[in-house]
């Protein structure tokens, strides 16, 4: 057993973070102009989007665990959403598309060539799978769906709906007719979220993923996005510590500089410890996501729901320390902010994901989890 | 990363999951529990830790020249795994096994090693620590006990406070003053002291639970031999350092998330057979909430510790994450035990021997106990300034 990371694996979180640098846009006060998606090719000609293809595909057949600190970073740089959309997805992709699917779309995902945006929540729903609306039938998918983000520069959507009768995973592409699309008015303009219209839009013959195997494809479709966005969360909520810590140590008030006084210092240390601890969550999760262990469920909803929690409070204590400039428009600490309250509402909010650790908990019994943990 | 176990690892657990088979009481846990006098309970505990030794179970990771097992970090975490799925007893001679074990294995001579180290790891002393004073409190370094050295003897007079289990003790170590014209950290000498020595009184002090786990120590010219003290003289601090490294750090807190682990156990069990307004407590969704931040808590307590193992096993050295690891776990656990008087609903106060009181009365009394958490070991305070100031370089 060893709960570290790897020299290749610190390295990649490394070069995500210095080729987010070159693109300072992504941090400008303007949420709007926050919506630099030149970056998309930068990491596709890095290989970002080969990573989690496998080698059969012309990937380079790497697990979640190992772009666990890269997605950290995509959060703290506040990469666009269809990055770590695009991620999830291949990552269902890979484990419930039939053959062809995966030799469709996966050499093209390797090459940085597709992007694909996830779709599933509907207005007058709360969060949970089983109450999705959106109809599959007769070739066609029907239903609105809302808060998709980059919806308007994705190729294609991971849409939920009923198959069946039964919640399930669709593909569509953008280009499809039926399928029109509103921007939304919303707190954080740099997540192009969009409401998603089909009106009976075709679905090709390949479009039902996991068909089979909903059930799990849906479960792990959550599991998978719930880790990856606790990992966002994380990278947001330890940006935000270092940003109050480097500000802490240098602006001076009453003759000295604010961190050495405990009333700002001791904010920032309870910071630090929630960063740590929201780290174990999140990484743990990805370990659990990439293995399929049997506690992967209640782990990616302890990450989210934990996670969820530390970048929205981690954004609200760096404001408060920068005072006043924190609430400046200018200074763009609201960016994070706004980025860490679309995440939180994204597939399950902390609430959420508590009851969902309350019932895997009941479920597998009183001190069942374990078992399963050694077992696994 | 990797969660899975080594095949040595697997082994390990297994052997030792069929050894407790057979070590623990009869029905323990069912028909069997601890004794509810303080006294029988502290012997009950002793005796535990001594089977465990016969078992080869003790001192997991210390080296086997020293009588330890010779085990890995790992294994270590694998064992307070196994202590908690059968709800172990817990032992009396923490402080032995947590603090003056690893001190003396880093900082003391073959002589002392070979000497002490032994006899904690089978429990055949019993140690407490001398640190805190009247008016040493979180600023530790001001510590005023006095060590004259007289030939091959140190002479000490001066109070301790808070010495837990210093009525079972048979040694404890101690901060004291050898030089009080230095400054204040670098006057300080680390002694080893023999409780049996002429001129040591004790008086127990009653905590807020009723318990008297603790107390004040009196120091009337003890004679303690020159060889006793740790490290050089007047190099008191940097040794009690560590020692506080080690009290703040992951074994103590993995040792602690046992015990947490089983309350939570204790209490989500409870919850489905209290009633509520509507129905069960385990029903109500904001119980349910309440539960739920505490699995997390206390799986992440879990997860921190094997986190800084791992650190500690790539080669990084231990610092001020330990105060990471103790102000999480000290927090968490006192919301634990608010939740857990919450949930209980109108029999909250209802506590110890009452008939009606829930899983015997032990969410009150761990409820008192943990008002403690956040004090001792270096309260929050001092924990804070110590993350703020030399993990994330804040000035003083």
């Amino acid at each position: 057993m060893n709960f570290g990371f790897n020299e290749e694996q610190k390295s990649l979180g490394e070069t995500v973070a210095q080729l987010l640098g070159d693109y300072p846009s992504l941090l400008a006060p303007d949420p709007a102009e926050g919506r630099d998606l030149s970056v998309w090719n930068a990491l596709a000609e890095l290989g970002l989007f080969s990573l989690l293809v496998p080698e059969d595909h012309g990937g380079v057949g790497l697990s979640l665990v190992d772009i666990a600190l890269a997605v950290e970073t995509l959060g703290a740089g506040l990469a666009p959403s269809i990055i770590a959309s695009t991620l999830i997805a291949t990552d269902i992709i890979v484990r419930f598309g039939t053959e062809q699917q995966r030799a469709e779309l996966l050499p093209r995902i390797d090459a940085g060539e597709i992007r694909i945006s996830t779709a599933v929540l509907e207005a007058g729903q709360g969060y949970h799978p089983d109450m999705v609306q959106t109809l599959t039938g007769g070739n066609g998918i029907t239903g609105t769906k809302i808060l998709v983000p980059d919806a308007d520069i994705a190729d294609y959507f991971l849409i939920l709906a009923r198959v069946d009768g039964r919640p399930g995973l669709v593909l569509a592409q953008r280009e499809a007719r039926g399928v029109s699309m509103r921007p939304h008015d919303d707190i954080d303009p740099s997540c192009g979220l969009h409401e998603l219209r089909f009106d009976g839009a075709a679905l090709s013959e390949g479009a039902f993923l996991g068909h089979k195997t909903a059930q799990d494809a849906v479960s792990r479709f959550y599991d998978v996005a719930a880790t990856v966005h606790a990992g966002l969360q994380i990278g947001i909520s330890a940006h935000m510590l270092d940003v109050s810590v480097d500000y802490a140590g240098t602006r001076v008030q009453f003759g000295k500089p604010i961190g050495s006084f405990q009333a700002v210092k001791h904010r920032c240390a309870d910071m630090a410890v929630a960063v740590e601890a929201g780290r174990s969550a999140a990484y743990y999760a990805f370990w659990a996501v990439a293995e399929d262990v049997p506690d992967r469920s209640r782990a990616s909803s302890m990450a989210k729901a934990y996670c969820g929690e530390v970048a929205r409070n981690a954004c609200s204590e760096a404001i408060q320390i920068h005072g006043g400039m924190g609430f400046t428009w200018e200074l763009g600490l609201h960016r994070f902010l706004r980025r860490a309250n679309v995440l939180e509402h994204a597939f399950g909010n902390h609430v959420w994901h508590y009851e969902r650790v309350m019932s895997e908990t009941l479920a597998s019994h009183v001190g069942a989890g374990e078992a399963d943990r050694d077992a696994a | 990363m990797d969660f899975n176990y080594t095949p040595e690892e697997v082994r390990f657990r297994k052997d030792l999951r069929e050894w407790l088979e057979d070590a623990l009481p009869e029905g323990w846990g069912k028909t069997a529990f601890e004794p509810e006098d303080e006294y029988d309970r502290a012997m009950f505990r002793l005796e535990w830790e001594r089977k465990l030794h016969s078992g080869g179970w003790s001192g997991i990771n210390w080296p086997r020249e020293y009588g330890g097992r010779g085990a890995t970090l790992i294994e270590r975490a694998i064992f307070a795994e196994e202590m908690a799925r059968v709800r172990a007893p817990e032992g009396l001679n923490i402080i032995g096994h947590n603090l003056a074990g690893p001190t003396i294995l880093r900082h003391g001579t073959e002589e002392q090693k070979k000497r002490f180290l032994p006899t904690i790891i089978s429990s055949d002393e019993v140690w407490c620590q001398g640190f805190s004073e009247p008016n040493a409190g979180s600023d530790l370094a001001s510590v005023r006990m006095r060590a004259v050295r007289k030939g091959d003897k140190f002479i000490v007079n001066g109070q301790k406070i808070w010495t837990s289990y210093a009525q079972y003790s048979q040694w404890c170590f101690a901060l004291v003053r050898t030089d009080p014209d230095a400054p204040k950290h670098k006057g300080l000498s680390f002694l080893l002291i023999d409780m049996s020595s002429p001129g040591i009184s004790i008086r127990p002090l009653r905590q807020i639970s009723g318990e008297c786990e603790f107390n004040e120590t009196f120091f009337d010219d003890v004679e303690v031999p020159a060889e006793n003290i740790v490290g050089d003289i007047n190099d008191g601090w940097r040794i009690a350092m560590t020692t506080l490294a080690y009290e703040r750090g992951p074994e103590d807190a993995l040792g602690r998330q046992v015990r947490f682990k089983q309350e939570l156990d204790k209490l989500i069990a409870s919850t489905i057979t209290i009633q509520a307004d509507k129905g069960r407590a385990i029903d109500d969704p904001v119980t349910r909430q309440k539960l739920a931040r505490s699995v997390v808590e206390v799986e992440l307590m879990r997860l921190n510790a094997v986190r800084t193992f791992s650190k500690y096993l790539s080669g990084e050295d231990r610092g001020p994450d330990a105060s990471v690891i103790k102000l999480y776990w000290s927090h968490a656990a006192q919301r634990m035990y608010e939740s857990a008087l919450d949930i209980l609903g109108p029999l909250a106060p209802v506590s110890g021997d009452d008939p009606l009181a829930v899983a015997g009365g032990r969410f009150q009394l761990s409820y008192l106990q943990s008002r403690a958490f956040t004090i001792y070991s270096g309260s929050s305070e001092i924990q804070r300034n110590i993350i703020g100031e030399r993990m994330l370089g804040l000035p003083r």
